[in-house]
């Protein structure tokens, strides 16, 4: 079978702050178009630091870094907004806005790259009905719970229809049934081309999805020796 | 934990009200919070900007029609002045300086002040009634010149001095010059003020768009991790800005037309109405330039944001 496109690189990458011990170092690894991989490894090993580097909150202060084809270290600052618009995140801690309504929260990728309205209002309703919120799309952050507040972080990652969709603890604010959902989304969303990654410290999920696992551990990636399906790192 | 379980701690009420409806439709919120470093304290100051923005641009302009009128009034009058040794002298001197004046073309009127008149001008000098019973004074006549004629004096200065030797002619280039210069340096003042606010309210945007961005850090790191240009974010600090600018640009412009109003009264109640001051009025063109100085601050304003946001955010990655 045909490798799809790079969709992430990295090469001999490097993470440190300042004058800090590096954080990560020696990434070297690649996911490709319609590729699925957990990334595992203990807290505070770099899972959340490795996403930041690929939906470009973080430079990388060393090694390499490919983000669609693109040199995204070299990349002048124009360029960025369309690569991150590529990029849907389920941030670990939600990143909402507190005031903007629901419906305001999951449409903001789509106000940001200047899309009509008319064009997003039904896929945003959609989103929101299907994370079980369509009764609360005039509710603000503040008044709704974590797991709701989880459920619309979803639903604005995915409002874009991004080709790389990012996830840190996407379960970790949701019930069993919920988190299911979620991850069952991730593998339908997959399957029709988009490329995941999601950082979890759920085992159990990750064998139950049956996908590859990257583990992070001193500041180090590696394929985990369990890790399931074909995939490159 | 079920799904209903994650929604219990979750108030209700408020927050699920549907958004406002505008004029135009469903009016949305805006990206920056309302609340923040860049709120009713930037209005005030804005405000307080605009107000002497305001009174800077009333003085310019009032210092312009001062000085238009002082210089149109001695560029079209000349004087006359014939000196003699007694009052016999200065009579046929008068007489012989008002024939060249009437045969010269150019010279619209020629009045011969009454020796009163001219007595009186001396009087907070010399005191009442001193003048005439101690000196000699000389007559004076007021001329009403055309432009041609002023132009070229030098003729009609000599043939004054041929028929009238007591005879001297004073143009007032001296205090033409002086008030054209005075006026000058009241008109750079003003101009000066009307910058100083300027830059002052430059400076106060800069510090506000900071504080603004530091203050709403976190909307504009997930502005831009979702795809948000440096532009994008700039344009709604700035219009953020703007309609702060335009709140403190009215109430200024309000206060200081109310406080124009109020010097115009008491200038008026002064009695001063007819002397050296200029008319004090707030109609047409003064309007519109007055109206001009706090849009300029709140163009200022916004602008700056603008510039100072765009590269603040060209600093990060």
């Amino acid at each position: 079978m045909e490798a799809g496109k790079e969709i992430v690189r990295f090469e001999q990458a490097g993470l440190a702050y300042e004058d800090a011990p590096d954080t990560l170092s020696d990434v070297t690894m690649t996911l490709r178009e319609g590729e699925f991989r957990f990334l595992t490894g203990p807290s505070g090993a770099g899972k959340t630091t490795l996403l930041k580097m690929i939906y470009l909150a973080h430079k990388p202060t060393r090694g390499r870094f490919f983000l669609f084809g693109e040199d995204a270290m070299d990349a002048p600052r124009e360029a960025l907004p369309a690569l991150r618009r590529r990029i849907g995140v389920v941030f670990q801690e939600f990143r909402l806005l507190d005031h903007l309504t629901a419906y305001e929260n999951v449409a903001l990728p789509m106000k940001v790259a200047g899309v009509n309205q008319s064009q997003y209002r039904e896929d945003v309703r959609e989103l929101l009905n299907w994370v079980g919120l369509g009764d609360r799309m005039h509710a603000k952050p503040p008044t709704l719970s974590g797991g709701e507040k989880q459920r619309v972080a979803l639903a604005r990652s995915l409002v874009s229809k991004p080709d790389l969709i990012l996830a840190d603890e996407p379960t970790g604010n949701v019930d069993p049934a919920m988190g299911e959902r979620i991850m069952k989304l991730f593998v339908e969303l997959n399957k029709l081309g988009a490329a995941v990654v999601v950082a979890t410290h759920d085992l159990h999920l990750v064998q139950s999805i049956g996908k590859p696992v990257l583990r992070i551990a001193n500041g180090k990636v590696t394929r985990s020796a369990g890790a399931g399906g074909a995939g490159s790192l | 934990m079920t799904q209903a379980d994650d929604r219990d701690d979750a108030p209700r009420g408020a927050g699920d009200k549907p958004p406002r409806q505008g004029l135009f439709g469903r009016q949305s919120a805006p990206l920056l919070p309302e609340a923040g470093a860049a709120g009713a304290p930037l209005v005030a100051v804005i405000a307080v900007m605009s107000f002497l923005a305001v009174l800077a641009m009333a003085s310019l302009l009032m210092v312009n029609r001062a000085a238009s009128e002082w210089t149109s009034a001695l560029r079209s009058e000349i004087t006359v002045q014939v000196k003699g040794a007694d009052a016999g002298g200065i009579a046929a001197g008068v007489e012989a300086a008002m024939r060249v004046l009437n045969e010269t073309d150019g010279v619209i009127e020629a009045t011969v002040r009454s020796q009163e008149d001219t007595a009186a001008l001396l009087e907070p000098w010399l005191g009442q009634g001193n003048a005439e019973a101690f000196l000699t004074i000389p007559a004076i006549i007021e001329v009403k010149a055309a432009p041609a004629l002023r132009n070229d004096l030098d003729l009609l200065r000599s043939r004054l001095k041929a028929a009238a030797p007591g005879a001297t002619l004073d143009d007032h280039a001296r205090w033409h010059d002086r008030l054209a210069g005075a006026a000058r340096s009241g008109q750079a003042l003003a101009f000066g003020v009307f910058l100083l606010v300027m830059a002052a309210a430059c400076a106060i945007s800069i510090f506000a768009a900071r504080a603004g961005l530091a203050a709403n850090h976190e909307i504009v790191s997930v502005l831009h991790l979702v795809g948000a240009t440096d532009g994008f974010i700039a344009a709604e600090v700035q219009r953020r800005f703007f309609v702060l600018g335009l709140r403190g640009a009215l109430i200024g412009l309000v206060a200081a037309l109310a406080a124009l109003l109020l010097a115009g009264f008491a200038v008026r109640a002064g009695g001063f109405d007819d002397s050296f001051l200029p008319a004090f009025n707030l109609g047409g063109w003064m309007m519109l330039w007055l109206a001009a100085a706090p849009i300029a601050t709140c163009l200022v304003t916004a602008m700056t944001a603008r510039l100072t946001v765009l590269n603040t955010l060209s600093k990060q990655y």
